[in-house]
């Protein structure tokens, strides 16, 4: 997009200083660019799951479901995902349009990222937990507003465990197609066939080159 | 008491196919299931359980949904592909040089990796819509095909090949472009009793469900023309499929019914105001107080008048899900619906007041837990009384663990663990683990 097609040409960017940090950045990225959508796409079971002998509401078939059977227990126990380590994996994504990241122009802020159950609820690992991160575009009718919710759904989606359910939506009176736009991001079809489609698809992992 | 459905997992097709499965379709009569993945289609046999076969190198993205062309003959094997490349493909599996019964009952074992593939002939690509192809459906007869595309289209292909089907020829009768959203999902009404019963016109009718919120019902005039008789409005959300009634359960000879799912997560079932109701409600149709009325917005002034059908909302089956129902199946043996979705719940279904049931089921079932004992014990009142009343019998949380689900399909049982081969019914769903799960449903009451 050429410089002077700037939705918004001068938008407040804030310090890197100035972001919400908890100093020690405890999660980062586990993949190299060119695996970063591929569990989207194609995902590869990073917690195999099947149903568990453990459920008491399933009796057990042992000779059937040996497949099933894995080392999930031993490897997994869940540590609570909270809002800030969500902010984190999410405010490094850079602005398709601005040489700043999410974060530095308060596209996503840290009191707009929820997480329910809260994460200090202890709950059974297989249970879901809802995030839903609320955007800011910086001006209300910016065109990329599309792209940036896919970047952000991509990146949680790839970063966190199967049993989160990631809603991204346009903060409430910030977007001028906020229900289109919110519509868009929560089918999960639609976000599946715009992974695949290769403009785009450059266009994300250009955004994503930031996140550590 | 009342009556319980007790879910059971059985062992998951082999392979896991470890990446997101979208749908998983059976054979209306032969042991096989095909199931959507990336771009290809891997089809397992319901005998041993296993992977029969894959269609693959046909698409150059996802492979959404599949559909097998029903009335083939019995040589031969057919399934149409519908692709995120904006394409739908044709596949033939030529018994001649396969031998499919030999095929259909052993495979899996002793076939070699490398020769998965090489009875499946990729025969022809229907292009025209603009988008990803979301959904494809075949008419009872197999001579039409229906599909659906993020275009907003839902186009309409007749098979024009000569009798023996040994040319491939397709030709496109119709492209429907009234919805205001994609096209999510199309469903030909089957062949049952009830569909031809009052034909004031052609004996097929269509319904598509889109991303704008609405159903749209499609009917061939006298002119051959398709146009959209009735628009179904209700659901808050997409509609992510629909599936008529799959047989006159209730022995009225009424119109089926049809049933429809939601990002809204409710299940919907509509019903045909048919000419002796609407005498009857002669007085309500002005009112226009009734809940869920089916609207007529968005209908071009040029359709004909007599063609316009009245659709109500009669169900909305109990609210259990909390996240988009992706999909639900209702069974043509036992009447129960089943539905999966975002929140990895399977939730079974029955109808009070099914009179119908008993008789269908008392034939072939000698075991006491069937799902007629259950519906009957329940239907002490008017059948018509109680029609539109569902209740939940049972569900099961995590049925994939973590993931989604995106399909649930009521498919008959072939394997050595069933009672009664090709009779018994079994559900099978289909996740974003790519794990394929049988599920066993018993009724008890």
């Amino acid at each position: 997009m050429p410089k002077a097609d700037l939705d918004n040409e001068n938008p407040t960017i804030l310090n890197v200083s100035q972001l919400p940090s908890r100093r020690q950045k405890t999660r980062s990225a586990r993949n190299g660019p060119d695996s970063k959508y591929d569990h989207i796409l194609f995902p590869k079971q990073p917690w195999p799951w099947g149903p568990s002998k453990t459920t008491s509401s399933w009796p057990s078939d042992d000779d059937e479901d040996e497949v099933e059977e894995d080392a999930y227990h031993d490897e997994y126990t869940e540590e609570p995902i909270d809002e800030q380590e969500i902010y984190d994996l999410i405010s490094t994504i850079s602005d398709p349009e601005h040489p700043h990241t999410l974060g530095q122009l308060s596209v996503v802020g840290l009191p707009d990222i929820y997480v329910t159950p809260a994460p200090t609820e202890r709950l059974d690992p297989r249970s879901l937990r809802t995030v839903l991160v609320e955007l800011t575009p910086t001006i209300n009718h910016c065109s990329l507003a599309t792209v940036i919710g896919l970047a952000v759904r991509a990146r949680l989606e790839q970063a966190l465990p199967p049993n989160y359910r990631v809603d991204v939506r346009m903060k409430d009176g910030s977007h001028a197609q906020d229900d289109q736009v919110n519509k868009q991001l929560a089918d999960k079809e639609r976000v599946a066939a715009a992974l695949e489609n290769d403009t785009l698809r450059g266009m994300l992992d250009k955004m994503l080159e930031t996140c550590a | 008491m009342e009556a319980a459905a007790h879910i059971t997992p059985l062992a998951a097709l082999k392979p896991d196919l470890y990446q997101r499965a979208w749908a998983s379709v059976p054979h209306p009569t032969l042991p096989l299931l095909a199931t959507t993945h990336a771009n290809q289609v891997t089809v397992f046999s319901l005998t041993t359980l296993s992977k029969h076969s894959v269609l693959a190198g046909g698409h150059t993205r996802s492979v959404r949904a599949v559909t097998w062309q029903p009335a083939q003959p019995a040589t031969r094997l057919r399934l149409v592909t519908g692709s995120f490349d904006a394409s739908a493909g044709l596949w033939t599996w030529d018994a001649e040089s396969a031998g499919l019964e030999r095929e259909v009952t052993t495979a899996g074992a002793g076939v070699e990796e490398d020769d998965d593939d090489k009875d499946w002939e990729f025969n022809l690509v229907l292009e025209g819509h603009e988008h990803e192809v979301k959904g494809v459906a075949f008419n009872p007869s197999g001579q039409y095909l229906a599909t659906c595309s993020r275009d907003k289209s839902v186009w309409i292909w007749e098979d024009v090949g000569g009798a023996g089907g040994e040319d491939d020829e397709w030709e496109t009768v119709a492209v429907l472009s009234e919805h205001d959203g994609d096209v999510k999902a199309v469903a030909w009404c089957p062949d049952v009793a009830g569909r031809s019963s009052k034909a004031r016109y052609s004996a097929d009718v269509l319904a598509s469900a889109s991303y704008d919120n609405t159903v749209r019902i499609w009917r061939e005039d006298v002119d051959g023309e398709w146009i959209c008789v009735a628009v179904l409005e209700g659901h808050d959300g997409t509609v992510w499929g629909l599936q008529w009634e799959p047989s006159t359960t209730k022995g009225d000879n009424k119109f089926p019914r049809l049933m429809t799912w939601s990002a809204d997560a409710t299940v919907r079932i509509w019903t045909l105001r048919e000419e002796e109701d609407e005498e009857d409600q002669g007085e309500d149709v002005s009112g226009g107080s009734r809940l869920f009325r089916s609207g007529l917005g968005g209908i071009p002034n040029t359709m004909r008048r007599s063609m316009r059908e009245e659709w109500e909302c009669t169900a909305v089956l109990p609210r259990v899900h909390t996240r988009a129902v992706y999909s639900a199946t209702w069974s043509a043996d036992t009447g129960l619906v089943a539905s999966a979705g975002s929140d990895g719940l399977i939730v079974v279904y029955a109808e009070d007041g099914d009179g119908d049931a008993d008789v269908k089921m008392a034939s072939p079932s000698p075991q006491p837990e069937t799902a007629a004992a259950a519906i009957e014990s329940s239907a002490e009142n008017g059948a018509e009384e109680r029609r539109g009343a569902w209740r939940v019998l049972g569900k099961v949380d995590n049925a994939h663990g973590p993931y989604e689900v995106n399909h649930i399909t009521w498919c008959k049982r072939f394997d050595a663990g069933a009672e009664r081969k090709g009779e018994e019914e079994m559900l099978v769903t289909t996740g974003d683990d790519g794990v394929i799960r049988p599920w066993q449903v018993r009724i008890s009451s």
